[in-house]
């Protein structure tokens, strides 16, 4: 998808740079290797990207121009229309997996705009009504409150102790990562899939880890608001 | 950032925070924050005067003697819009600047494999 993009822009002078944050380069490899990018492809164990733009979720992205400043802060960065939005939740289902399905088709309905965005930006530069000033660009941000630092602390605590071996103290570190900024998905999915992945298979998205968190991806997802919220839509 | 103490030369606070110590303060991008007693004459930043002053969370793990310190706070995530020098490796571990892309518009994407 990404590949697709940069093959399409890369004429106009537009390059995408993937950047993966998984702790274990391994677990992105395999994506990478499939979709064999010709634009940078990096790997964020540490989770950088979150504290120098603000990202919060995947996808998200950011725009730099040329000069190297950025035009549009972290946002929501889905090119192609969620086929959950569309889909008919079978009556059939238990509740609790109609529920997820059914805010899933609240997810922003802007997909096909962004994409649009990106291909104007891409043509027109500065002149494009989607490159922002600097002073929008910081205005339009995500807020970041005391409590956020805090979290990016105990996030790379835990990454740190993780490295050194000792899990338990990781997983209590990310816990109070978790509970000071919820809205932080990469914090939490990337801590859950350790748990819920099984030695040697793909990154498991489900998450249920109630053992360890007490909690679930889905949990998470109705608690905190559902498919309007899951995302940080791009304002256009 | 990751800390085994709690004091560290100017220039190294800034490559990792993007903060610099200058005659008004500590500043990035067009913002500057006075921070009186912050930085001793040897150019040594008192990280924990520093963290109180910028608002960064600065938490110990007591069992391990190791900080973390966390970005400023109380504003926005971006102080300013000139984007940050950033190092990654690709799949290969070669190192990779953001930096090198200088003169190309860039989409820069979060994707992860969970």
């Amino acid at each position: 998808m990404w590949q697709a993009l940069h093959e399409e822009l890369a004429p106009l002078g537009l390059s995408v740079v993937t950047v993966a944050l998984d702790f274990d380069p391994a677990k992105a490899r395999p994506w990478i290797d499939v979709a064999a990018p010709t634009h940078p492809s990096l790997i964020d164990s540490e989770h950088r990207v979150d504290e120098l733009f603000g990202i919060s979720n995947v996808p998200m992205a950011v725009w730099i121009d040329e000069t190297g400043t950025l035009v549009r802060p972290a946002e929501g960065a889905a090119i192609q229309v969620s086929p959950l939005r569309s889909m008919e939740v079978p009556a059939d289902l238990p509740e609790r997996m109609r529920q997820v399905l059914t805010e899933m088709k609240n997810f922003p309905d802007t997909a096909e705009a962004y994409r649009a965005a990106i291909v104007d930006w891409a043509n027109r530069g500065a002149e494009s009504p989607y490159a922002l000033t600097p002073e929008e660009v910081i205005e339009r941000s995500q807020p970041r409150s005391a409590d956020h630092s805090r979290a990016a602390a105990c996030f790379e605590l835990g990454h740190h102790l993780h490295l050194q071996g000792d899990h338990d103290a990781a997983v209590a570190w990310w816990k109070e990562a978790h509970a000071l900024f919820p809205e932080n998905w990469t914090y939490k999915r990337q801590a859950w899939t350790l748990e819920s992945t099984p030695e040697g298979e793909d990154s498991d998205k489900a998450q249920e880890v109630q053992d360890v968190y007490g909690t679930s991806w889905s949990d998470e997802f109705l608690r905190l608001g559902g498919g309007a919220a899951y995302v940080i839509a791009p304002d256009l | 950032m990751l800390l085994t103490e709690l004091t560290m030369p100017a220039v190294d606070f800034e490559a990792a925070t993007g903060w610099a110590a200058k005659p008004e303060g500590m500043c990035k991008g067009a913002v500057c924050v006075p921070a009186p007693g912050a930085v001793g004459g040897d150019g040594t930043i008192d990280v924990t005067a520093v963290a109180a002053r910028l608002g960064m969370a600065l938490v110990e793990d007591v069992h391990h003697n190791v900080w973390a310190l966390g970005p400023e706070s109380g504003g926005r995530a971006l102080t300013t819009a000139v984007a940050p020098e950033l190092e990654l490796p690709d799949a290969d571990g070669n190192p990779f600047k953001l930096s090198a892309m200088h003169g190309r518009k860039v989409l820069l994407v979060a994707w992860a494999s969970w």
